[in-house]
């Protein structure tokens, strides 16, 4: 850039063109330059003007004209045009003495005085007409030019432009480096750096500037905490198991016991699937014992819920409402055997999202059965598990399912947030779940949500940003590997 | 109601099984859970609390006195709501609060227990404003009288139609001739049973003498909601008497409220709880949930426990009364080592490949509306699986295509930079003939001013070497989402894996994107299992 500027001073424009570099790099250059005092930098504003309207005045004396130099205001007003700025023209055509009013039969009356009548004016808006250069605007003008300025019947654009002038300093520069040291490598500087065995110095650049922002490519937070979720459970020798989203209200509902007319099984809360039924399911086997689990508790002692169970509910698919619906079914394959599993999976609810609700989420939920399990042990579970994931303290009070007795409600102390929450249930599940599938070893259950966890490690106010799948967000987001 | 310090009731409720929701200077608001209607009232919280602390320990027991009120039953009732069970109760000192209280037992018993009046729907009345004998029987729909909080008669059928609860609960009465009704011996009206009470026989905070009635479908749930009501009347200062309902099978003695005898299984509570218990310390815990262990091994119910059907849940009266906080837990050893789904850590490599290749995993969700999945793309032809009343027509479909979820995404984030590469990992389902299908898909698409056919191609190709262990194959196909001749379908040996492609013009507009977009959605195959060897 010195050596353009060593011919003569150029402006910013002229200079990016020629260089062929992007007008950040031409800007970071100058401002280097100057700070060395090997340029001046001078910045001059210009004005266009250019005519962008008729002053009314001049149509007002030019109909007046047509007639004669004689008219009626009641014509004049028709032909000029009230809403054009009649009354303003006329009045500016009186004060300049171009006209006299007089007092006709049928009203006032507009004579011609001056035969020069917005000659001036006329002048000079044909001069401004094609857009002229604010400096050649003659002084009498001037004054005329910035009323028709402020009416907007001239328009005047203003353009600063940056002067770039080499200094004394500048040319000693120039002249004291043998050569101009080169701002990028390219094949022959290398090739010649080869052959004269000697190196080559960079231009040096403003290192401190701003670099382009890149993001590299990314997991989904929720994948990255599923991922982490499934190593807890595997360090504690947890088979994982999957299962499908559309479940049976069997094993959603009926095989955890919920009766064929609790609320929860109601339309509010749950995604039926919309005249789809599994039609293999009869009462047969398991579910001839689930149903009589229902009836009168089956072989378990159990009083059950006393009503008629019906197969054709029990068909009816739904997008399962909570994890367990996979677990019960993983249950059954046990064949009673000691067994640990867990799923983390998508579920399904029929709600309204809002800024705490959502109605697809995420929950993890592990089983564990075996001989001799009792409550102590499910305390025991319960407390490792959170620990694994940050939270160093249990709570355990006493709450309901329809599937476990006792059942738990888990309030966790998460380190990272300093305060007890909420984090799920847990329980042993009952004997009329256990009976129907040939399971009698005692099985623990625990299970919560993750989204509402992820939340709390990033420091959320509303669940739904967790799926809006905002690229800014999803780039810039903090990381949240480890507890 | 306790006469215990407020901050010992704070500590104390959650062990009960109840949720602090909320708390200011005179009320603390909680949740409870539907098994314990009980808890429906103070009264019902504050007797379970002083057992918990020990304040009053054992069987809280209520009784009826004997009465002369006397119900006949009409058999016309025996088709739309058969039964019902009464009580009265005596000199109450009702206040607003109390008042409030009885309503707020009524509803949630109609919402929970009585399965949205269904099953069981409960009236209090003013007895003083009855005349007896009081007759349970039908009327047809023109019948009118004042139904609770209005000053004029209204029809049956009106209430029905015109009002909030009678449109709320017309559907109990749907398809019977004549409707149930509560009246004395003067024809006043006390209720038309699901409905609504009459006005006549309102309860206020004046009211000193109630009459309760309990219709329903269900005889047991029936006895059980009016012994809820009795203990709470009772525990409102009320003296309980007797009712005798007349029906053409005989006549009976209602309220119930006798307690009930279940034999304790000691063995069941042990191997449930880990406790190792004697008879005095099941004894000292099952009292302290205001039940009672006698001599001969029995447990007394009292009659406002409608939840207790089988030893577990005594088991857990044991646990609450032990106290949830004193167990001293234990850890079990895994005996085998854990194991992740190898079909699930695939798919997660492929996710990892992707994020390594620059692209953004998004996450959407499996409901979407008909123009994402279909109108955008101006499909022509696609089987459609809905749900049933969803909340919000924007999750009402379940996705077959992971593409237009992909095109969402990208349609939220015009004002982000480009280059945008997103890909999602996710599950969608089709309708077949034989019931719906679900399975995983693995799309992505790359969105700048040069995507290109050839850019998904290369991703796909690489992604496919890397975890196939095989190459590319492509030849020209159609599907629904990439322009005609810019499509191809993906195929590695005999498998066809899924299609790839630039994303149509008309898509692109109505997604409102102004870049081209490529790029492919591939259907995960599952992985052979490893022959085992001979």
């Amino acid at each position: 850039m010195l050596a353009t500027l060593a011919d003569g001073p150029e402006n910013f424009d002229v200079l990016v063109s020629n260089s062929g570099l992007e007008p950040d790099q031409v800007r970071r250059s100058i401002s280097w330059l100057s700070s060395k005092g090997l340029i001046a930098v001078t910045e001059t504003t210009s004005a266009k003007l250019v005519a962008s309207g008729q002053p009314a005045e001049l149509v007002f004396i030019e109909k007046l004209q047509d007639m004669g130099g004689e008219a009626s205001v009641a014509f004049l007003r028709n032909a000029v045009g009230e809403d054009r700025g009649f009354s303003a023209a006329m009045g500016r055509a009186i004060s300049a003495g171009w006209v006299e009013i007089k007092e006709g039969m049928m009203g006032q009356i507009v004579i011609l005085k001056d035969k020069e009548a917005g000659k001036f004016l006329q002048d000079l808006m044909a001069s401004v007409k094609r857009g002229v250069d604010e400096s050649k605007i003659p002084e009498s003008q001037r004054s005329t030019i910035a009323d028709l300025v402020k009416r907007g019947m001239v328009t005047r654009t203003e353009t600063k432009t940056v002067n770039v002038s080499i200094t004394g300093d500048g040319k000693l520069a120039l002249t004291s480096a043998v050569d101009v040291a080169p701002d990028r490598l390219t094949a022959e500087v290398l090739a010649s750096v080869r052959s004269t065995g000697s190196d080559v110095k960079l231009r040096a650049i403003d290192v401190t500037a701003k670099a382009p922002a890149f993001y590299p490519g990314r997991r989904h937070p929720v994948k990255e905490l599923i991922a982490e979720v499934r190593e807890v459970y595997l360090s504690m020798g947890f088979a994982e198991v999957t299962g499908d989203a559309i479940q049976p209200a069997l094993w959603n509902f009926d095989a955890l016991f919920t009766p064929q007319d609790h609320p929860a099984r109601e339309l509010q809360d749950t995604f039926y699937l919309k005249d789809q039924a599994d039609k293999s399911i009869t009462r047969t086997a398991v579910v001839a014992k689930i149903a009589a689990a229902h009836e009168f508790g089956g072989d378990t002692g159990s009083k059950g819920w006393r009503y008629n169970w019906n197969v054709e509910e029990a068909r009816r698919l739904v997008l399962r409402t909570h994890n367990t619906a996979v677990t019960i079914q993983a249950t059954r394959d046990s064949k009673d055997k000691e067994t640990r599993v867990f799923s983390v999976a998508r579920v399904y609810r029929n709600e309204s999202l809002d800024y705490k609700h959502l109605a697809e989420l995420h929950q993890m939920e592990g089983i564990v059965i075996g001989e001799g399990l009792n409550l102590r042990h499910l305390m025991g579970i319960l407390t490792k598990f959170y620990a694994k994931l940050g939270m160093s303290g249990v709570k355990l009070w006493p709450s309901y399912f329809p599937y476990t007795e006792p059942s738990m409600q888990v309030m966790v102390y998460y380190d990272k947030v300093g305060k007890w929450l909420e984090m799920g249930g847990s329980g042993i599940f009952r004997p009329e779940v256990t009976w129907p599938l040939g399971v009698k070893k005692p099985v623990l259950a625990w299970g919560c949500g993750l989204d509402r966890l992820l939340m709390l490690r990033m420091g959320l106010e509303d669940i739904r940003e967790l799926y809006n799948n905002d690229l800014s967000w999803l780039r810039e987001r903090q990381e949240i590997a480890g507890p | 109601m306790t006469g215990l310090p407020r901050k010992l009731i704070l500590e104390r409720l959650p062990y009960l099984g109840l949720d602090i929701e909320g708390t200011d200077d005179e009320s603390v608001r909680i949740e409870y859970n539907p098994n314990r209607p009980d808890f429906s009232t103070d009264y019902g919280i504050a007797r379970a609390l002083r057992g918990l602390v020990g304040k009053e320990r054992g069987l809280k027991e209520y009784k009826a006195y004997a009465g002369r009120l006397q119900v006949h039953v009409d058999k016309s009732v025996a088709k739309v709501r058969p039964f019902i069970a009464c009580a009265v109760a005596r000199g109450l000192k009702l206040d607003e609060e109390t008042v409030r209280q009885l309503i707020s037992m009524q509803e949630d018993l109609h919402n929970g227990l009585g399965r949205r009046r269904r099953k069981v729907a409960i009236g209090l009345h003013n007895l003083d404003s009855i005349t007896p004998p009081v007759y349970y029987g039908t009327k047809d729909p023109g019948f009118a009288f004042v139904p609770l909080g209005s000053d004029e008669h209204m029809s049956l059928k009106d209430i029905l139609e015109k009002t909030e609860t009678g449109v709320a609960y017309a559907k109990i009465l749907a398809g019977f001739e004549d409707y149930p009704m509560l009246t004395d011996s003067k024809g006043v009206v006390l209720s038309f049973p699901p409905i609504i009470n009459g006005q006549a026989t309102k309860v206020d905070a004046k009211t000193k003498n109630v009459f309760v009635d309990v219709t329903s479908t269900d005889a047991r749930l029936g006895k059980e909601a009016l012994a809820i009501v009795c203990a709470a009347l009772a525990d409102a200062g009320g003296k309980l008497e007797n009712v005798t309902i007349n029906a053409r099978k005989g006549k009976e003695t209602t309220p119930q409220l006798a307690p009930a005898k279940v034999l304790f299984d000691q063995k069941v509570a042990e191997s449930l709880t880990g406790l190792t218990l004697t008879k005095k310390d099941a004894k000292a815990y099952l009292q302290r949930s205001r039940l009672d262990l006698d001599s001969k091994g029995f447990v007394t119910i009292p009659c406002y426990r409608v939840d207790l059907i089988h030893p577990v849940d005594l088991a857990e009266e044991i646990a609450i009364g032990y106290g949830l906080d004193k167990f001293t837990p234990m850890y079990p050893a895994s005996p085998e080592p854990g194991q992740l789904d190898p079909a699930t850590s695939s798919l997660e490599r492929m996710c990892e490949t992707m994020a390594e290749a620059g692209f953004n995993e998004t996450m959407g969700y499996d409901l979407l509306d008909e123009p994402t999945l279909y109108g955008k793309f101006v499909r022509t032809t696609w089987s459609k699986l809905e749900v049933e009343n969803p909340r919000s027509m924007e999750h009402s479909l379940l996705r077959d295509s992971l593409l237009p979820s992909l095109m969402a995404v990208l349609s939220r984030n015009t004002k982000n930079t480009y280059p945008q590469m997103v890909f999602e990992a996710g599950r969608v389902f089709q309708k077949e003939s034989d019931g719906p299908k679900e399975f995983f898909m693995l799309a992505a698409l790359s969105a700048h001013t040069a995507a290109s056919f050839t850019e998904a191609k290369s991703h796909l190709a690489a992604l496919v070497k890397r975890h196939f262990g095989a190459e590319l194959e492509t030849r020209a196909a159609s599907h629904w989402a990439f322009s005609e001749g810019r499509c191809a379908l993906a195929t590695v040996g005999e498998i066809e894996l899924g299609h790839l492609g630039e994303i149509t013009p008309q898509a692109l507009a109505g997604f409102g994107v102004d870049v081209p977009v490529c790029g492919f959605e591939l259907r995960v195959p599952k992985k052979k299992k490893p022959e085992k060897p001979a």
